[in-house]
């Protein structure tokens, strides 16, 4: 802020001009309503969940796997699962768009936060159902590796 | 924009400002800090030191300044207009809190220490406690703070009932319509530090929540309108530094709030 002569050319541009920019992108509401709505369901969920995690510490793993082939039980897991990920996803894009300021990195950021974020809750949700509906009891799986020719010496 | 570098000359190094004892014949003094820079040489700022003897000023911090001005040192550069908190031009830093030095007494001050005066943060600074705002008028020319109606104008002034206008001017008188664009808010909101090129600011957003809820306005859709922007207006995180600073008793946080309100209610 010393004289104008060494002041880019953008900066020429007159205040209100730049205040009006590129005008509105009349979006914003989906994406703060969504964190809002998903962090008050997520408070019965998370209770739900905490409750019923705090019983399997006392069980087999054959109990807490007949617990989450229950049908709502899975339900309620895959909810909690996508929700959590979903306002997680939501937090992080809001604080990629305070603090990162240049555009090309911002935009990265942002596509990579999606994926990342999506990609982990298809493997949490497909966890889920292989105990549902794939091998019943997973400790079958972890037997068959042993038994695999590559894992024995 | 998050930016994290200064430009050149405006780091403050601790370099050692000049220092004004009053006379010793004086009782009741008191020192202030305050920040010195100016476009015209090469020097980093500084704090200059002033003690003045408080028999001799008013009351408020901006009495002090004026004193030192006329008494100890010409060149110091400070806006005032109308020294009673209506005119908005006073306002910086003192002891760390954005207010108006207008309206801020002295005896208000920490006793121990010394007042600290500094501009108006995160801006850049024109001289010594003047910061530059245009961008800061621009955007709140930019929201259209006039009225806006298709309606053929009446013989007289168009008519508003009591209430409603007692929604633009509080029943306490702390409503919206209150607000002197002094902009200790604004400068005061990390949001806007970090992105007061898009991020319109709680007084800008203040105002545009005014006009909405103008009954005689009649393009409250089309200000919703430009206003739904994840930077114009949900940059705000309710972090409230705004109200809490505010030297009028507004509360920008709650307008933004109702603006965000105003937004979902046409969902639904
Ligand atoms: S409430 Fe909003 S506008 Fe006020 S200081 Fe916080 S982020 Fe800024
Ligand atoms: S809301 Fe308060 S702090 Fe903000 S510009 Fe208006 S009077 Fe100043
Ligand atoms: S001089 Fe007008 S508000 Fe302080």
């Amino acid at each position: 802020m010393k004289s104008c002569c060494n002041k880019k050319h953008e900066e020429i541009r007159s205040p209100l001009g730049k205040a009006r920019g590129l005008g509105s992108s009349k979006s914003g509401f989906a994406h703060w309503w969504s964190q809002r709505i998903t962090a008050l369901a997520l408070i019965p969920l998370s209770i739900w969940l905490l409750i019923n995690i705090q019983y399997m510490f006392a069980t087999s793993h054959v109990q807490a796997t007949t617990w989450l082939g229950q049908p709502m039980n899975a339900v309620g897991v895959i909810l909690f699962i996508w929700l959590s990920f979903y306002h997680a996803l939501l937090g992080i894009e809001v604080v990629i768009q305070d603090y990162v300021p240049k555009k090309s990195s911002k935009t990265i950021g942002l596509l990579f936060a999606r994926f990342f974020f999506v990609l982990l809750g298809f493997m949490s949700a497909y966890a889920v159902l292989q105990t549902n509906f794939g091998v019943d009891n997973i400790s079958f799986v972890l037997d068959d590796m042993h038994d695999f020719p590559i894992s024995s010496k | 924009m998050a930016e994290f570098t200064l430009p050149k000359n405006s780091e403050y190094k601790n370099t050692k400002g000049k220092e004004h004892k009053a006379s010793t014949e004086a009782k009741n003094k008191k020192s202030f800090s305050v920040y010195r820079w100016s476009p015209d040489d090469d020097e980093n700022p500084r704090l200059d030191n002033y003690e003045i003897d408080l028999d001799k000023c008013g009351p408020m911090v901006l009495d002090a300044l004026i004193y030192i001005k006329n008494n100890i040192d010409p060149t110091l550069t400070f806006r005032r207009s109308c020294r009673e908190g209506i005119c908005g031009s006073c306002a910086m830093n003192i002891d760390g809190t954005n207010t108006l030095a207008c309206t801020k007494a002295i005896d208000e001050c920490d006793s121990k220490k010394d007042v600290q005066i500094t501009p108006l943060p995160h801006r850049p600074v024109v001289k010594d406690l003047v910061p530059d705002l245009n961008d800061m008028y621009a955007q709140y020319a930019s929201v259209e703070p006039w009225l806006k109606a298709d309606s053929p104008a009446p013989q007289r002034e168009r008519l508003q009932s009591p209430e409603d206008a007692d929604r633009l001017n509080g029943h306490d008188g702390h409503g919206p319509a209150m607000c002197i664009l002094c902009y200790c808010c604004t400068t005061s909101c990390p949001s806007y530090w970090w992105n007061g090129d898009k991020y319109l600011g709680p007084s800008t957003l203040l105002q545009a929540s005014r006009w909405i809820d103008d009954t005689r306005d009649e393009a409250t859709g089309e200000r919703l309108d430009d206003l739904e922007d994840p930077f114009k207006l949900y940059r705000c995180h309710t972090i409230m530094n705004c109200t809490s600073t505010c030297p009028k008793g507004l509360n920008p946080a709650k307008e933004i709030a109702n603006i965000k309100k105003k937004i979902a209610e046409r969902q639904h």
